[in-house]
């Protein structure tokens, strides 16, 4: 555990040396905000309630999908492998005595931690600059689930985005998928809109996928709604996760020995 | 001046050609730009899609006119990808490399060759998509279309893909003067993704100074379709093309400003 710790630690240090980045990561969580209150402000301008939404409600929705969205920064787990399997050196990681998905849990660990604080300075700048009405519920209960889903959503990603990253031991040019699949996830983790505004059958296919409880279930039991799902969603997200690892075990003994380290 | 057009015509015709010969050596990348922005506006088209379930209208906007503005960015974008984004893209790097002297000593533009360099025909498949969902947005909303405002709406589009052109080179000629332009790729990025999402008629106040004036990326898709529709009043065309013309105007600035300032691989 200790070497775990230690690779987080050095990650999060890492952070450091990017300080431009931080400032931007934070700043360009507006873009969404903005996006979400003027585009719903022109709504609300003749609906009191869109769905089960009102303004403040909305709002308070895409603060917290924004803060939760920017802490997913598992892509670059896909990326990275994607990359150094097609040039030869992913060996470096291969040589090191510690677990090769361990490793880039840990990373994640360590760059998501540095990033937390920052993120929740932006969010809460963003609610008093938009003068947001911030909703957040008060049942305890339902904090705790969502913050158990935050956590077992935020490490199905992470095993997600490296189970993507070996099928390049196997399909060599994923990049493009995994442009694609950026995209697909902003969608069905309710980054774009609420998923509770698309059609009833959608939202019922989509309880049955795990996107559904890494950002959006979250999101919608802090501001107050959908709290009867949280420990059903728990549970779900769960499940995932155990399958997801059994998966990526199955993949890593079948695949890895057609790495040869020198890049395709 | 003919021969200055046969000339650069015959340019054009080998750079096209030696960027076909690239593409078939990386096939499966081929049709890679095609898919992942083709997924992109499918996805905003089943976001507004849902948003219109609930609603009837944004601002004086029905569904129709939200499709017709996705198609219209949609094609925008088609156009910089399949003829100019993936050259302009590496003006940074090669004045970081010092690469931008090979393109500095050819006897032709050093912008043309760059705009023209990695033209992207797989892309070019995002322009009858592009195309079919505008037709599509056509024939959802209730308004008639005429053979006037169909060619108001082409004229427009052209000018707007110029200026879709210009804002490309003008971000990127900043690296001329500092050492990474990171930011200010973001800042497109950023500016690019919320004005796809959100249409002009969306906006007021300080965000209407900002994406029609500073970061025009607010008007690209949104007067075309206005035009198209007949929302177009002569205020906010003369300020669209007294929009374009500034920014040309100060894109060429920099761009010449910035060549004087180069100096090889220490820039």
């Amino acid at each position: 555990m200790n070497k775990y710790r230690e690779i987080a630690k050095i990650y999060m240090k890492a952070q450091l040396v990017w300080r431009a980045d931080v400032i931007f990561n934070m700043v360009f969580t507006i873009a969404k905000i903005i996006f979400a209150y003027l585009i719903w402000s022109i709504i609300f301008e003749a609906k009191s309630r869109v769905g089960e939404f009102t303004f403040f409600g909305m709002m308070s929705y895409y603060i917290v999908n924004s803060f939760l969205s920017q802490l997913e920064m598992s892509p670059r787990i896909s990326n990275e492998i994607n990359q150094r399997i097609r040039n030869g050196t992913f060996s470096k990681y291969m040589i090191v005595p510690v677990n090769v998905e361990g490793y880039f849990a840990a990373m994640e660990a360590g760059i998501v931690l540095f990033y937390f604080i920052f993120d929740l300075i932006a969010a809460a700048v963003w609610i008093l600059i938009f003068r947001i009405q911030f909703v957040f519920t008060r049942d305890l209960l339902t904090i705790v689930c969502a913050v158990l889903m935050i956590l077992i959503g935020l490490v199905f990603m992470v095993q997600l985005n490296f189970f993507l990253g070996l099928l390049t031991l196997k399909y060599q040019g994923i990049g493009t998928f995994l442009m694609i699949k950026d995209n697909l996830v902003s969608l069905v983790t309710g980054s774009i809109i609420p998923l509770a505004l698309f059609p009833e059958l959608v939202v019922r296919i989509m309880k049955f996928l795990p996107f559904y409880y890494v950002t959006y279930l979250p999101s919608m039991l802090l501001t107050g709604y959908n709290q009867s799902e949280a420990l059903y969603g728990v549970g779900i997200i769960l499940i995932w996760a155990i399958a997801m690892q059994g998966i990526i075990k199955l993949t890593w003994k079948q695949y890895i020995r057609k790495y040869d380290g020198v890049g395709i | 001046m003919i021969n200055h057009i046969r000339k650069y015509g015959r340019v054009l015709r080998e750079l096209i050609r030696l960027r076909f010969q690239n593409l078939m050596i990386l096939r499966l990348d081929f049709f890679g730009p095609f898919f992942v922005d083709g997924s992109l506006f499918f996805i905003q088209l089943l976001a507004f899609r849902a948003i219109y379930s609930k609603i009837d209208a944004i601002g004086s906007w029905g569904r129709g006119e939200m499709i017709l503005y996705i198609g219209t960015f949609s094609l925008l974008n088609a156009i910089s990808m399949t003829i100019c984004f993936f050259g302009i893209n590496g003006i940074p790097s090669k004045i970081k490399s010092g690469e931008m002297d090979l393109y500095l000593s050819k006897p032709i533009s050093p912008l043309f060759r760059l705009t023209f360099e990695y033209v992207n025909p797989g892309s070019l498949l995002l322009i009858p998509l592009s195309i079919g969902i505008i037709v599509y947005g056509a024939g959802t909303r209730e308004g008639e279309i005429t053979g006037g405002s169909v060619l108001r709406y082409l004229f427009w589009l052209v000018i707007m893909a110029f200026l879709y052109y210009i804002m490309e080179v003008l971000i990127r000629c900043v690296s001329f003067f500092l050492i990474s332009t990171a930011r200010m790729e973001q800042i497109e990025e950023a500016g690019l993704m919320l004005c796809f999402k959100l249409p002009g008629i969306a906006m007021y106040g300080i965000y209407k100074v900002i994406f029609y004036f500073i970061l025009p990326y607010g008007i690209m898709a949104t007067l075309p379709v206005q035009s198209l529709i007949g929302e177009m009043t002569w205020k906010t065309a003369l300020q669209g093309i007294a929009t374009v013309a500034v920014f040309a105007v100060l894109t060429a600035m920099v761009w010449k400003k910035g060549l004087r300032h180069y100096n090889s691989a220490s820039s």
